[in-house]
Order: structure tokens, then sequence, then C-alpha cells
């Protein structure tokens, strides 16, 4: 026996008992490829022709099997049953082609835009620009730059700012005769978009954003929540899904039937993901915490008395306070009854925390934050309170960039790193610099992420988002997510569900039919033509172009594409294009033989000068594809990446297949006319 | 089987001036077209009235959608709404829109007593409870949002709006109707093209069959806003340069500019066709515009590949006999190519409908200028170039080694 056949036997041999190997242990995908291997190496000992065209004859053998499982579940689901996938490799393979809304249809997601909160939200920046223009009219501000807090903070008792309405800011001055700092060049700085009337009371005055800006506000507060919606959907890979607007709606169409995706799609589309960056106030703390008693201890007359019976107790601790100085401080721990969620134990938190801002306890620039607090065992028993400057000093639509990183000394552990532009660097530096040894806390959704001391000036742009603890996987998939909503950017304000339903094809199954109909008419006249015109060359060519769809399938399977019509679109391009890559091949082979070559070298020359047309055709047509993959959004996007796998897939069977068939005429059949549809 | 004889040379070139104006008028044509009357863009583009109906009688989406497009109204998207409670529950997009005219608009305002800040207001005709702050048509023109300083007296702004004459409310009991007590805002809902096809609906499946209201009657913004018109066009403007950076390097300069004008006479004829046909522009066509970009990008590559062989094979001929022996003995493998594709396109055209029907259009046309571009667009451009580039004369070697170097590689 030759040494190259034994060798093939031993890679079978080995091949077989891994995959033995891989069955026991359930590996599914190391069971298929110890499968392939064997059809390679067998492929190999075909009694015919030389070794390097048994080894590319086993590894086209081998992918055509590999693509033929990895399409088998979806083959099952096109023919609705009637090509049947047996369980074992349905079970397994969990990704397949969707068809998309316009062939099946899918999930339709109504989601109100609670356009109020982006309102008040412009509200307060119009009531911090307020300060910021005080400030500079008492001489507390230069008037140039970000006005620090410590600036503000000289307001006190001279002028307060306050939001009495949802569209309302109103500027109290102590002495009444100071109204008249309200001078021409801050009216005319707040005129266009805000109505003033004085009142209520003497030293008032109160602005009201102006009908129509508030009309403004809502409609970009709807079509920024579209575009965020947008790009998330589009970051998940579902590319084919459709965002549009209805009012104060949002409607998102997602096609497919998984109801588990629909599920993590629900949870990334409601992320408002607002991050803000705010100041604890440890003295504050320490005064306003320090102020209440726990129910028990408390006696009317006797300070503030905490609810009974409801896990709310009283705290020390000893919080960094600048640069070598501490502060005895309190906070209020909220422990989770027996019977209820975090999240009920939260919503209890911050009922009881309203309670407190309407009874006017904290004052108009503070509010409190709560983070999850955990148990030794590091699971969640509670939330914590902390006193923070309502001041946001950087806030999340600065950052530029939001990635998952592992962290190094913690196993395990994930954390998401995120990048501030040049401003959000500069604010960031500016910040973490007048407040080395504080506390500030980074704010996600409104709950406390974390509340790190500050070490010293941190320059770079840099910050990290840590998870907490817990399961690594659970861990990475919450990273994930954060990651994408960060970058796709906040929600000007948060969405509620209103209304979810399921839906058929907007095509209509009589369209889907009839296109399926024309789609196995036209490709049948293609195949044939191709084969009355170059006889068995044809038949090669048809087999080639078969063999291609079959491949551009199986890699779309493989990411779980959505098939539509601008996706079919794309197959049906490249299609035509891995026909005429054979059109070419052959072409130069007749002229060649029509030169008086020889059949072999006809063959020879054929592909070699027909290669160079085809490159280039595929190249620039690759070249457009990568683009629109890359800059594209929505169907454009799904068009191109059809387009790229087909274009690698044509060049493939085109070129690679064809001549294994060819090579083995000329060469191992030693055929002395070559059947191209024409006597030479 | 064989189309012609081998070896036979056709004067492409001769005719080039006769083509040259063809596609010069077809361009401008087509350009023009798309000011005057412009391109009919579809909901996906432009939104529209969307309404839900959940119908009496059994019904498919096949019928719901004939019986839409007999009531006049072109190409409906129709969604069928899996809904436990009604079994024929559907969603109709069509991109008729109500509209009303700026004059009617200014009418509504002055019968609902908008005023101008510090006007007084003329107290007889308007009470406070009749006086809006603010009046707003929604983009559908189906709905009034106004806003009152007090509590509003909803029937004395039905007879407001009553006194207009050329709007006309929705009946119902709830309209007007009061939609936030807090800063009294009110939603007055007009009769609008969503009436208009209920009506035709009846018309045309039977009073019985269709219920005496929709479930909801809406405008619905665009699929692809300004985002998706933005990313596609600098994508386009973006593959343009590389691919001619690309052919300046595998081929060199002067090729360059010949694929990218094909293209884009290509795509703009297409288009043309398209709103000459008043069919509407959607995604898919979209979809079916970039395909053809790709098919015409290579086809001239091939052809731009024969010429570029041929000027190293026959030094001594003129650039224009080059490009005539090239095309020529491309000619068969054009035929064949074109013509598969074009037979695979041909039968979604004729067995295909609606969308699919406007797409396998935009093939079929798409393909055949294509291919002619290839040839009476492309080729004669880049002769004209070197004509410029290298005074005409004689032709000179092309990227001698940049085949056989990729070929190997």
């Amino acid at each position: 026996m030759q040494p190259a056949k034994r060798n093939a036997l031993v890679v079978i041999a080995a091949a077989a008992a891994g995959g033995y190997g891989f069955f026991r242990a359930d590996n599914f995908w190391g069971l298929v490829v110890m499968g392939l291997v064997v059809i390679w190496a067998l492929a190999f000992l075909l009694p015919t022709m030389d070794g390097p065209w048994r080894i590319k004859l086993g590894f086209v053998a081998a992918l055509f099997a590999g693509a033929f499982i990895a399409l088998w579940p979806t083959l099952e689901s096109f023919s609705g049953g009637a090509f049947k996938c047996p369980s074992y490799v349905k079970d397994r393979i969990s990704f397949g082609i969707a068809p998309g809304l316009d062939l099946r249809g899918g999930m339709r997601l109504v989601y109100t835009v609670e356009v109020e909160e982006a309102i008040r939200d412009k509200r307060d920046r119009y009531a911090d620009e307020m300060r910021q223009e005080l400030a500079t009219i008492y001489g507390f501000h230069s008037g140039s730059g970000v006005v620090t807090r410590e600036e503000l903070a000289k307001l006190v008792g001279k002028v307060a700012v306050s939001t009495p309405d949802s569209a309302v800011i109103r500027v109290s001055f102590t002495d009444p005769g100071d109204l008249s700092k309200l001078d021409d060049r801050y009216n005319a700085k707040f005129k266009t978009e805000l109505s003033m009337s004085r009142g209520p009371g003497a030293g008032a005055a109160s602005f009201k954003i102006r009908t129509e800006v508030e009309s403004a506000i809502r409609e970009k507060a709807v079509s920024q929540a579209k575009d965020t919606v947008n790009k998330r959907v589009d970051e998940l890979g579902l590319r084919e899904a459709s965002v549009t607007t209805r009012d104060e709606d949002i409607i998102i169409e997602v096609p497919g039937e998984n109801k588990k995706a629909f599920e993590d799609i629900k949870d990334i589309i409601r992320r408002t993901a607002r991050l803000e960056f705010k100041m604890l106030d440890e003295e504050g703390a320490r005064d306003f915490f320090g102020s209440y008693k726990e129910a028990d201890e408390c006696r009317s007359g006797d300070g503030r008395c905490l609810p009974a019976n409801q896990g709310f107790r009283v705290f020390d601790e000893s919080a960094p306070n600048g640069p070598g100085k501490t502060v005895d401080s309190h906070f209020i721990l909220v422990n989770k009854l027996p019977t209820e969620t975090q999240s009920d134990c939260l919503k209890r938190v911050k009922e009881w925390a309203q309670a407190q801002v309407d009874a006017k306890l904290v004052p108009d620039d503070h509010e409190i934050g709560f983070e999850e607090h955990t148990d030794e065992n590091n699971e969640a028993n509670g939330w914590r309170t902390f006193f923070l400057y309502r001041r946001a000093e950087v806030t999340g639509d600065l950052i530029t960039d939001a990635s998952v990183q592992a962290d190094q000394e913690r196993m395990g552990q994930y954390y998401v790193a995120i990048s501030f532009n040049q401003k959000g660097a500069e604010r960031f530096e500016e910040v973490t610099g007048a407040n080395v040894q504080r506390r500030f806390a980074i704010i996600l959704d409104d709950q406390v992420n974390s509340a790190p001391v500050i070490r010293g000036k941190i320059g770079g742009g840099r910050a990290s988002i840590t998870l907490g603890g817990g399961d690594p996987e659970v861990q990475l998939q919450k990273a994930r997510t954060l990651e994408l909503v960060l970058r796709s950017g906040a929600l000007p304000a948060p969405i509620s569900p209103s209304n979810e339903s399921n839906i058929g094809p907007s095509l209509g199954r009589d369209a889907i039919g009839q296109g399926v109909k024309g789609m196995l008419v036209g490709s049948g006249l293609v195949l044939a033509f191709m084969v009355l015109y170059y006889r068995k060359s044809g038949v090669v060519a048809d087999v080639a172009v078969l063999f291609n769809l079959m491949l551009q399938m199986a890699i779309l399977a493989s990411f779980s594409a959505t098939m539509t019509l601008p996706g079919i679109a794309g197959l049906a391009l490249t299609i035509g294009m891995a026909v005429d890559a054979n059109v070419l091949i052959n072409e130069r082979i007749r002229e060649e033989l029509r030169a008086g070559r020889s059949v072999r070298a006809a063959v020879e020359a054929g592909y070699e000068k027909a290669f160079p047309s085809i490159v280039d055709g595929h190249v620039t047509v690759f070249i457009s594809g990568l683009i629109l993959a890359q800059y594209g959004t929505g169907p454009v996007k799904g068009f191109a990446v059809t387009l790229l796998v087909g274009i690698l897939a044509s060049l493939f069977t085109g070129v690679f297949c064809t001549r294994l068939v060819f090579d083995w005429w000329v060469r191992g059949a030693k055929v002395k006319r070559l059947s191209v549809g024409a006597e030479f | 089987m064989e189309f012609f004889k081998p070896g036979r040379q056709f004067d492409f070139m001769g005719l080039r001036r006769v083509f040259f104006t063809l596609s010069a008028v077809l361009i401008t044509g087509s350009i023009t077209l798309m000011f005057v009357p412009g391109p009919n863009y579809g909901t996906d583009f432009r939104g529209g009235t969307e309404i839900e109906v959940a119908f009496n009688t059994d019904i498919d989406a096949a019928g719901v959608r004939s019986a839409v497009e007999r009531s006049d109204f072109a190409n409906p998207d129709v969604v069928q709404v899996v809904d436990a409670q009604n079994a024929h529950h559907f969603l109709i997009r069509v991109q008729d829109v109500t509209a009303i005219r700026d004059e009617d608009k200014d009418a509504i305002r002055r019968a609902m007593c908008l005023q101008k800040e510090g006007a007084s207001p003329d107290e007889a005709r308007c009470p406070p409870a009749a006086r809006a702050s603010e009046v707003k048509f929604s983009q559908g023109g189906d709905k009034i949002a106004a806003r009152y300083d007090v509590d509003p007296d909803l029937k004395q702004i039905v007879a407001q709006i009553g006194a207009v004459g050329t709007v006309k409310l929705r009946p119902s009991a709830t309209n007007p109707q009061i939609t936030n007590p807090r800063d009294h805002r009110v939603e007055i809902q007009l009769q609008s093209k969503g009436d208009q096809l209920m009506d035709g609906l009846r018309k045309q499946l039977g009073a019985s069959a269709v219920p005496d209201r929709a479930l909801r009657v809406e405008w619905v913004g665009p699929k692809a806003g300004k985002q998706l018109r933005d990313s596609a066009r600098n994508a386009v403007a973006i593959s343009i340069v590389f691919i001619m950076l690309y052919l300046a390097f595998r081929f060199d300069l002067r090729f360059a500019p010949g694929v990218v004008i094909a293209c884009l006479h290509d795509a703009t004829i297409v288009l043309g066709v398209f709103i000459i046909f008043h069919k509407e522009v959607t995604l898919s066509t979209i979809a079916a515009v970039l395909t053809i970009v790709g098919y015409s990008m290579n086809d001239t590559v091939v052809v731009y590949d024969r010429i570029r062989e041929n000027l190293t094979k026959h030094r001594g001929k003129t650039f224009a006999q080059i490009i005539n022996l090239s095309v020529s003995e491309t000619l068969s493998r054009t035929i064949l190519t074109s013509g598969a594709t074009m037979l695979s396109v041909l039968a979604f055209f004729i067995w295909g409908t609606g969308v699919i029907k406007d797409f396998a259009l935009a093939m079929v046309v798409g393909i055949v200028v294509g291919t002619y571009s290839s040839i009476y667009v492309a080729a004669p451009l880049t002769e004209w170039i070197d004509a410029k580039m290298g005074k005409g004369g004689k032709t000179r070697e092309v990227g001698k080694d940049a085949p056989k170097a990729l070929a190997k590689a």
C-alpha cells in the first residue's frame, strides 16, 4: 500500500474515533467536523487522478456536506415539513434563514414615547441655563465656561430657580427689588423659547415654554427615539425589521417567530440608556439622612420618621470628603421584604423619596439616588440611598464608544469601557480634577450603577461601568446589551409598550406563490438554456450554479439572516454572476479550441485567460458590496451582505469547482473532444 | 450551438455618435423627469394612511388587497394581524394622505379663535372656553390637536369647525375629545382618506362585511427616513471612489470614469422609466437599482478586460478598432449572460404581481441598459479620455504586468 493511502486511512480512523468521542460528549459541531474530515480523506482514496486533485475534490465534497447540514433545518421549514430534518440535527442547530416581514410576517410592537418626560428634561435644562445666567448677573461667575457648583451655591439665599409645573420655570428672589436684575439681555436670551410673566407674588417671575417650542420638543423626541431604536435594531442584526412613527408612537415590526428572540429585542429597545455622572454631597447626606429616625425609635416631634415594618434603616458610613478629609455620613438602606422582588422594592423606595421631595424636604438642587445593595453572598437584598447634587456633571450624549472588556484582575468579571468625545473628556477631567478624594455616582437609567472615589484627575476621557457580581454568562450578556444601547445612544425620553400583535406577511401569499413560480420557471429556463448551448459543459456550469446557491444559503443561514425580497435580489445578482463566470470560461475554451489548441491546452488557457475578467468583475462588485454593508442601513445592508457572501461563493464554485470536472475530463478520462456545444 | 460565426467583427464604434446622442437624450430626459413630475415615492419613503379593520366576514389578504385596489388606492400594503377576538383583522396601508390646503388651515385657525400674542380677543365669539391657544394639524391631515387655557367647550368647538365648511368632522360621540385634561388638550378628528377607504371597502365587499368604524385610522411616518436615504447615498458615493481607485490600479486611469458613468447612466434611466410608468419608488426599487448597478459594473469590466488584453496584443490599431474587436469577441458572452439573466427576470415579470412585477420591470430595463452602456457608454468614454490624455494616435500598452500577477496569485 502506498504511504499516502495509508496516511488517509489513519486519518479516517482517527477522525471516526474523534467523532464518536464528540458524539458521546454531545458536541454536535465537533462531530460534524470529524465527519467532514472523514469525507475529505475518503475522497483521497479514490483510484483516479493525482493527489492534489483528490485533495481538492475531498475539500469540495466536505464543503458540500457541511453546507447541507447547516441548511438542513432551514430546508425543512422552507419546504413546509416535506423535506424532513432529523430532530437530532434540528435541536442542535440554533441558526437558520428566517423569512422576512414581506414573506412571512412577524411581530408588531407599538411603543408610546413619553414626550412629557422630554419636555421636563428640556425645562430642567432651561433652569440650569437660568441659574448660570443668574450667577453671572450676581457676579459669582465670569460668564464664560461652565459654571461650577461652588459658584451656584452662592445663589442660595438670594434667588431660587424652581420647576413647579412640567413646562414652567420659576425664578424667585428673596429681595423683591432684585427682580429688576432680570434685565433685557436676560429676557432676550430666553424670549424666543419661553414666555415670561410676573408673579406669583412679589419678586418672582414665571417662564413657560411656548406652545410651538413644546410641539417642536415633542416631535423631535419622537423622531430621535425612532432613530435610536432603528440603530439598535440594526446593531442586533435584524436587518429587515421596520421602524415607523405614528403620532407619538413608534411602531417596530420584527420578522420571525422566535418568542425568546422577541423578548431580548423588547429588552433592548426599551432601555432608555441614559447615563449621567453626578457628584455626591457627603455633608448634605450627613444632615439629610441623619435627620431621619427609624420607626421604633421615633417619637412624635422628634425629627423625621421612617416608615415602620418596611425594612427602612439608617446607617453610618465614613465618607471621603476631599484630600485628607472624611465625614461621618449617613445613608438609608431599604431591605427587600421576603415577599417582594428587587424592582418592587425599588418602586417602594422611589415612592418614599418622591414623598420627601413633595414635602419640600429635599433642596431643589439635590436628589436622592439609589444603588442596588448586595449581601455577603453577593445577592441583591435591597437598595441604599445616596444624596446627590441634581446637576449632571457629565452626560451620556458625550460618549463616542462603548465596548465590553474582561476584567484583568478578577476572572470571569466583565465591565463596559466607555470613551468620551473631546468635550466630554475635558468635562470629565475638569470635574475629577476638582473633586479628588470625593465620590461621584455613575447613574444609568435613574439607578446608581456605582459610586467610586475619585483618586486623582482622570484624563483621556475614559470611564468604565461595572456589572456587579454574579454568573459570568449572565454578566457577559448584560455587558453586551449595555454596550449596544450605549453605542446607539440614549432614548430622548422613556418609551412604554402600548400594543403588540403578530402580523402576517406584507407581500400576500398569492404574490409569494407567484414569485416562487417565477423563480422556478426562470431558473429552470436558465439551466436548460445552458445545457442546450454548452452541452456537458453546460451541465457542469448548472451544477456549479446550484452548488453556489446552496453555499450562499448555508452561509446566510449561519448568520441567521432574514430572507426578504431585496435579499433575494442580491441572490439573483450573484447567481447571474456565477452563470457569467462559467460563460466566460466556456467561451474562452471555445476560442482556444478554435485556435487549434489541444483539448488539454485549451482548458488550461481558457481558465487562465478568463480568470482576470472574472476576478475584476467580482472584485468590483465586492467592493461596492463591502461599502454598502459598512455604511448602509436596513434593507441596503441586507442586500449588501447577501451580495458579499454570493460573490465569494460564486468565485469558488464558478472557477475552483468546475475546474475539477474539466481537469478530470482532460487528464483522467482523457477525452478527445470536449463537449462545449460546438465542434472544432 | 453558436449565435454567429466566430471571428466576425462588427463596427460598433461607427455608430457611437448616434448612440451617444441617444444616451444623452435618455439621461437628460430621466433627470428632467426626476424634477418634473418627480419620482412617485411610496409609503416606505413618504408615509401614508394606515387603517386597522376587523372585517365581519371570512376574507384573506389577497381579497382585501384587491378590494382596496378596486377602490382606487394603488399599491396598498395589506397585512393580517393575528388577533384572538377578530379572526379577520387587517392593517391596510395606502400612500394617499388627506391634504388640508393652507387657506383651509388659516380658516380653521381663525374659526377656532387662535390669537396672535397680545391681540385682544373678540369675547362674544371667542369666550376663553372656545379660544384655542395652539392649533396643530397632523401630517395625515385627519386630526387637529388644539390646546386651551381653560376647560374647553366641546360643543362650541364643533360649531366653530362646522362653520368652516371645507372640512368635515368624523361623526362620533367621542369627537372632539379631551386627550389631556392637565393642559386642556383636545383632539378633533376630521373626515379623511381613511374614511374614504372604508367607504370604498363597503362598496366592494358589501356593507355587512365591513364594520361601521375602523379600529384605528392614522397617518404613519415613512419606514425609510432621512437616515436611510443619507446612508444609501453616502455608501454609493464612497463605493464609486473605491471602484475608481481599483480600476485605476488594475487597468489605468482612462478606464475608471467609464464604469462609474455607465452605472450612473443605468441607474438614472431605470428611475426615469419608473417615473414614466408612474411606478412607486419603494425600498425594493432601491434594491433593484443596486442590483442593476452591480450587474452593469460586472458587464463593463468584462469588456474592459478584453480591451486591455487586445491593447497589448494588437499594437498599431486605433483605440476605436480595438474596442470594435473586443466588443465583437465578447459579444457571444454578452448575449449569453444578459440573455440568461433576462430569461429569469422575464419569468418574474410575467407571473409576478405588485411589488415583484415592479421589481422585475426595473431589472428588465436595467439589464438592457446595463448591457448597452458597457458597449456604448463605457467604451467610447474610455476612447475619448484616451484621445484627450494621449492626444489620440496609436494605442499604448496598459497595465501590462497586473493581470498575470493576479492570475498567478
